[in-house]
């Protein structure tokens, strides 16, 4: 019992992480269920089918995602930032229909026989991308991305590539949610395209707050772990959490999407007024 | 056989077409995605069946869902959009609506059950056919398809050319100017979203119609299509999101004759990523917003 609470809390800790990795550079994606569900379902075929190595499959599996992703996004990242949220619906849209169109992989019935995931591999991956975001918060590479999402135009005079860089974020996004999907698919032993694509995962990452990289953690395991322990929750759960979100963001208009801790920062550098990024 | 299909293909088109044009004028005008669009259009087939429970005749079940989905609209105006209309807000738009159709979708399930709903109708209504030229229309298609291209005739009607028309392009061109000539923004976006939402109730009406039933899946699959559909078209373009409802309506009949029917939804998404790469502005110019900023 308590291992399954650490695979699903740390499986939503990564997924939660793996949007935010995507919101740092201002784009919202709602595509990270369908690259977990590549994840689950490239490395399940890896293990099952071939005989590879459970980490190995879901490296391979995260690669396979992010270059889906970045083949993906770059038209819309071209373009304008609103069209990125419109491609992400229609990467999860497709994967769900592509994989239940190919029979090779169980089809609607899903997919089976995966096994593996020891607790000890999810408390590692999150511990891996905990650090990987701790050190990133503290090096340049953040304020690049702080850049990027306040103002395109001006970190683009800056000499910065915002297209680059929010390819980067979001082929790093996409990897993460496909290894959590693989590890979670592992566990699970048998997976089906609706349990693997889940719509919650947005959810997850801006319950927390986006302000800094613990915000999502913190919300993924309050997702998680109460219709665990209150009755009832589980019935509603789609409602309750849906309220709750609407309820934040009218709390607090300047929105859950609001980055505190790093236009504080640049406050207290600058000494200018922050500007509230939504 | 193959005309025939590609009749259904334009019906079927029709009705995209018509949940297009209701994510094209909320995104010409505020520019933002509404993601409770789809759940509005689901519920549509949800209120027909219950009005048609409660004895309501055809006509009446109409007027019912229409005004029960515009006003559902302004609902979702109210809570989704009032607080969030920085040009830089689209992503708070964007999660407020998302959150705003889970809700609906959960709540439809608790009150229908997640498996569909048949409607009856009394009557041949349904099944009656007329053959034109030795094809064979089903009757309630044709009327489906006569009603919606009028709508959206009367749309494009009152956007262009009456002054309700120019008053929402004046919003769609800048808020803040239209307020300063005396333009209440707030009512012009009520209007706005009551529009939209009453067209994606009726197209879900006509669905659950045509289909004979109403599901609480439709959303997610079908409405959220007319998304794709409206970025194929041009967003924020009437005539797009038409011409693109009816062109995907098509293709998806043609690709269901060929048996080809399970890509049909990947197909979609894939062309508009492909359009988005070679015609960003999606295949027709834009007719009430100019600038859309990212």
């Amino acid at each position: 019992m308590i291992q399954d609470y650490i695979v699903f809390v740390g499986v939503n800790i990564v997924l939660a992480w793996s949007v935010y990795v995507i919101l740092l550079a201002g784009s919202l994606s709602f595509a990270n269920g369908g690259f977990m569900a590549i994840g689950a379902y490239v490395s399940g075929v890896l293990t099952v089918k071939f005989g590879f190595p459970l980490v190995i499959a879901a490296l391979i599996s995260g690669i396979a995602a992010g270059l889906i992703g970045v083949l993906a996004g770059f038209p819309a990242l071209r373009t304008r930032g609103i069209y990125l949220m419109l491609v992400t619906v229609g990467i999860a849209v497709s994967v769900k229909a592509v994989i239940e169109s190919i029979d090779y992989v169980g089809g609607i019935q899903g997919f089976g026989g995966m096994v593996g995931t020891t607790p000890w591999h999810v408390v590692g991956l999150v511990g891996l991308v905990g650090g990987g975001l701790a050190l990133l918060s503290r090096s340049p590479l953040q304020r690049i991305l702080d850049a990027v999402r306040e103002d395109e135009l001006s970190a683009a005079s800056l000499g910065i590539n915002p297209i680059y860089v929010k390819l980067t974020c979001f082929g790093v996004g996409a990897f993460l949610a496909a290894v959590a999907g693989s590890f979670y698919a592992h566990y699970l032993i048998h997976v089906s395209p609706d349990q693997v694509l889940s719509v919650f995962i947005v959810l997850y990452a801006v319950l927390g707050g986006t302000n800094n990289m613990w915000g999502p953690p913190i919300g993924a395991a309050i997702m998680t772990l109460t219709p665990e322990f209150v009755r009832g929750l589980e019935a509603w759960r789609p409602t309750a959490f849906g309220v709750v979100i609407l309820c934040l963001l009218l709390i607090r208009p300047d929105g859950l999407l609001a980055f505190r801790i790093a236009t504080t920062r640049t406050k207290a550098v600058a000494g200018s007024k922050p500007k509230q990024s939504t | 056989m193959l005309a025939e299909q590609i009749i259904n293909g334009v019906v079927l088109g029709s009705m995209y077409a018509l949940i297009a044009q209701g994510y094209t004028l909320v995104f010409g005008v505020l520019n933002k995605l509404n993601f409770a669009h789809g759940e509005i259009f689901m519920l549509g087939g949800f209120i027909c069946v219950a009005s048609i429970a409660l004895g309501a005749s055809l006509p009446i079940a109409i007027l019912v869902t229409a005004i029960i989905a515009g006003l559902l609209g302004l609902v979702v105006e109210f809570i989704g959009f009032r607080k969030f209309q920085s040009p830089d807000a689209h992503l708070t738009a964007a999660l407020s609506s998302f959150a705003i159709g889970l809700v609906i979708i959960d709540l439809s399930q608790k009150i229908w059950g997640a498996e569909s709903v048949a409607v009856t109708l009394p009557g041949t209504l349904q099944t009656a056919a007329v053959s034109i030229g030795g094809l064979r229309i089903v009757v309630l298609r044709l009327a489906i398809l006569v009603i919606s291209l009028l709508l959206m005739l009367a749309l494009y009607v009152v956007v262009t050319r009456s002054s309700l028309g120019r008053r929402i392009r004046a919003v769609a061109e800048s808020p803040t100017k239209a307020a300063l000539f005396g333009i209440n923004v707030t009512r012009i976006n009520q209007q706005v979203f009551f529009v939209a939402s009453m067209m994606a109730g009726l197209a879900g009406l006509a669905l659950a119609l045509r289909t004979g039933y109403a599901s609480s899946d439709v959303g997610f699959t079908f409405g959220l299509k007319a998304l794709a559909i409206m970025a194929i078209g041009g967003m924020g373009d009437l005539r797009g999101a038409l011409i693109g409802g009816l062109l995907i309506g098509v293709l998806e009949a043609l690709a269901f004759h060929w048996g080809l029917g399970q890509l049909a939804d990947v197909f979609v998404w894939l062309l508009m990523i492909v359009i988005l790469l070679m015609r960003p502005s999606g295949l027709f110019g834009t007719l009430i917003s100019k600038e859309v900023r990212a």
